[in-house]
């Protein structure tokens, strides 16, 4: 009779299975809309180095994903990175180059011009060409050289503060909306970029003819915009330099008599002593081209500026 | 009525030769013209798509024809190059997108388009086996190419040298295949796409070599300065791209200059298209903006003044043809004389022996009319896929 009656009066059920869709439904559908919005406001923007990474954060703040897929460890400027991580590249909304031939893997890889900017390209005739580059020459092209740029263009803290300025406006570009809040957050940065720039001239105007030597030679930029006295020779942070290395350095040091050496990274002990044996004091002024371990761009900059302050002393 | 068609009937079937060939001459003077109107509507809709969906291209001054037929279909006829500052200067513009074409090379017989990767969004082109272009080497075909030639992701396919007699030329370039693209029905689909880099490896302005400064063997050294390492011919240089020697290619000079054939170019608006065609009218100007669709247009103009031609040849055919069906039945009837003048003595008036003669042409005619419409139904479904193979090979 209970069977019977059940049958006859399916309402119960039905409203029960109704309840549970619906329930299903708007559980499912909630987080989808969520993360749909979520995703599709976002820009998503590679990078080729920290330092555009850190301009492009600090301009668009929560209306982009940021993202510089280089290891750790080792200079993003000759990293190559894999065919996965190429389709990533190609598949983001915007990538910001930092020009004047850094990362050559650009060069080598296909990406789409319409998403890619050269943060560089609007002071083309800035752009620093390297020193001590061998050239090479074979067949009818005639003497051509691999490495002719100088790339840490962000040392130059007023170029910085001008590739700022050209991330805030391909952001404006592919984000309209955002424009006003793109301007405001470039104008903070401009303003950190250029105190520090200021800061730096101070630093090195108490003593602009004092003589520096580089461990490598990444500091073109700084050297110009800030008038420093500097000349380098290549060696690493990590190596113990070979003999050939050590007299190369004496040499330089009969016509060009620094005190103080600049290093990317903290030095190897060893190295550092026998430069101080040599009258040479080491500090470290790291370019960060690469995510630091602590801290951001700016404060490894700041970090930059007061270890350069000895150097300048009289 | 119903008497005349079955007797007129009985007739045709005991001269099925005569009436078959009627009919056969009828049917195909009426299809002829029909037919041509349908492939050639069919062939300006194909052609002009193409040129339509692509707003404007830069090229050499000089003939636009060649410039558009080897930037949109790829033709052997090679325009006068130009150099990436072209696509630049449309960048810095601001006004739209360039999109560079170096369409000079071959592979196979098929020709290598170098381009970059906003062509395949430009088109709507996507690839259905494997991936697309991604490192310098790679290469991405047409899915005619891949069919024809037998290839998949993970063969090679060998740029060809432009000249046999060149032997002291650029090597060819192994390229990798790592994608197939989906059948698209147009010029794309006999296209070996690369990276414009490629292109330019493929010329030889871009290669790998071994590091010269840090040569040891004096055979490979012509001389050497502090500032400079000249390096002799047997120098080797890689004619695959790998994972391994990717890091020793490099372009030589600056690539900003390098040359392409064309740059099509997609204005974000139509005021941006008409401000960027102003910029190309100086005198001075080496360059030229034009619409394809213009171009083509005048093309198919020159084309259907070849078919006003075609159409006068026709229908002198078909007054031929109509004199002699007239001919026919004026032999026919004199042959039936006797045939007549029997119906004539059974009792039958003129107008009957007419009704007859016209039941027949009726018939005649009706059945040479179905018939060309089932042919002419025919073309019209197949218009399509036949203009793409004559345009497609």
């Amino acid at each position: 009779m209970n069977k019977r009656s059940e049958f006859q009066n399916p309402k119960p059920k039905i409203r029960t299975v109704f309840f549970c869709m619906a329930c299903v439904i708007i559980a499912c559908s909630s987080p989808i809309a969520a993360a749909d919005n979520g995703t599709s406001d976002k820009l998503t923007v590679y990078v080729v180095n920290y330092p555009l990474k850190y301009f492009a954060e600090r301009i668009a703040g929560d209306h982009a994903r940021v993202v510089f897929p280089a290891p750790s460890e080792g200079d993003p400027a000759y990293w190559m990175p894999d065919a996965v991580t190429i389709a990533a590249y190609q598949k983001a909304d915007l990538i910001l180059r930092n020009g004047a031939n850094y990362a050559k893997w650009v060069s080598k890889v296909s990406l789409p011009r319409s998403k890619m900017v050269d943060t560089s390209a609007k002071f083309k005739d800035r752009l620093i060409t390297a020193e001590e580059v061998v050239t090479h020459s074979h067949g009818a092209a005639g003497a051509h050289a691999h490495e002719s740029l100088a790339f840490t263009t962000w040392l130059d803290f007023d170029l910085a503060a001008k590739q700022a300025g050209v991330v805030m406006a391909a952001l404006s570009r592919k984000k309209p909306a955002a424009k006003d809040f793109f301007k405001k957050n470039y104008t903070a940065l401009e303003n950190d970029l250029l105190a520090i720039d200021d800061e730096m001239k101070r630093i090195a105007a108490k003593n602009l003819l004092s003589p520096l030597v580089a461990s490598h030679p990444v500091y073109d930029y700084l050297s110009r915009r800030y008038g420093l006295n500097m000349k380098s020779v290549h060696w690493e942070p990590d190596e113990f330099p070979s003999a050939a290395q050590w007299s190369e350095l004496r040499a330089m040091l009969k016509k060009h008599p620094a005190k103080w050496m600049i290093w990317e990274q903290e030095p190897m002990k060893a190295s550092a002593a026998r430069l101080k044996a040599m009258g040479v004091d080491s500090l470290v002024f790291d370019p960060c081209g690469n995510i630091p371990d602590q801290g951001d761009f700016l404060s490894v900059m700041r970090r930059n500026g007061k270890n350069l302050k000895p150097a300048f002393q009289q | 009525m119903i008497d005349s068609l079955y007797i007129a009937w009985q007739y045709i079937r005991s001269n099925k030769i005569r009436t078959a060939t009627l009919i056969a001459c009828i049917t195909l003077i009426s299809f002829l013209p029909v037919s041509l109107q349908l492939l050639l509507g069919e062939s300006e809709q194909q052609l002009m798509s193409r040129a339509v969906s692509t707003p404007l291209v830069i090229g050499a001054k000089g003939s636009s024809l060649d410039l558009v037929m080897n930037s949109l279909y790829f033709s052997d006829e090679i325009p006068e190059l130009i150099s990436m500052e072209a696509s630049d200067r449309v960048m810095e513009s601001d006004l739209a997108l360039p999109i560079p074409v170096y369409a000079r090379f071959h592979a196979r017989g098929n020709s290598i388009v170098g381009t970059t990767l906003d062509y395949f969004d430009f088109r709507g082109l996507k690839v259905t086996e494997g991936r697309n272009l991604a490192m310098l080497g790679d290469c991405v075909l047409g899915a005619k190419v891949a069919e024809n030639l037998g290839l998949k992701p993970g063969d090679s396919l060998l740029s060809s040298p432009e000249t046999l007699f060149d032997l002291a030329g650029v090597y060819p370039l192994k390229m990798k295949v790592v994608g197939v693209l989906q059948k698209s029905h147009t010029s794309d689909d006999l296209a070996v796409f690369v990276d414009i880099k490629t292109t330019w490896v493929i010329q030889g302005l871009g290669h790998g070599h071994q590091d010269v400064t840090n040569l040891t063997d004096p055979t490979l050294i012509l001389k050497r300065s502090q500032s400079n390492v000249a390096a002799t011919a047997k120098l080797y240089h890689h004619t695959e791209i790998t994972k391994k020697n990717i890091d020793s290619f490099h372009f030589h000079g600056n690539t900003s200059i390098y040359p392409i054939t064309a740059v099509i170019v997609a204005p974000y608006d139509d005021k941006s298209g008409t401000i960027l065609r102003g910029r190309y009218l100086s005198k001075d100007e080496t360059l030229q903006i034009i619409k394809p669709e213009e171009v083509i247009d005048g093309l198919l103009q020159n084309i259907f003044r070849i078919k006003n031609v075609l159409d006068a040849v026709i229908a002198v055919v078909a007054l031929a043809t109509i004199l002699a069906v007239i001919l026919v039945f004026a032999l026919s009837l004199r042959l039936r004389q006797r045939e007549i003048q029997t119906i004539f003595k059974l009792g039958c008036s003129r107008l009957t022996i007419a009704r007859l003669v016209g039941a027949e042409i009726f018939i005649i005619v009706l059945s040479s009319g179905l018939l060309c419409g089932v042919m002419i139904l025919v073309v019209n479904q197949i218009s399509h896929d036949l203009v793409r193979m004559l345009f497609i090979r």
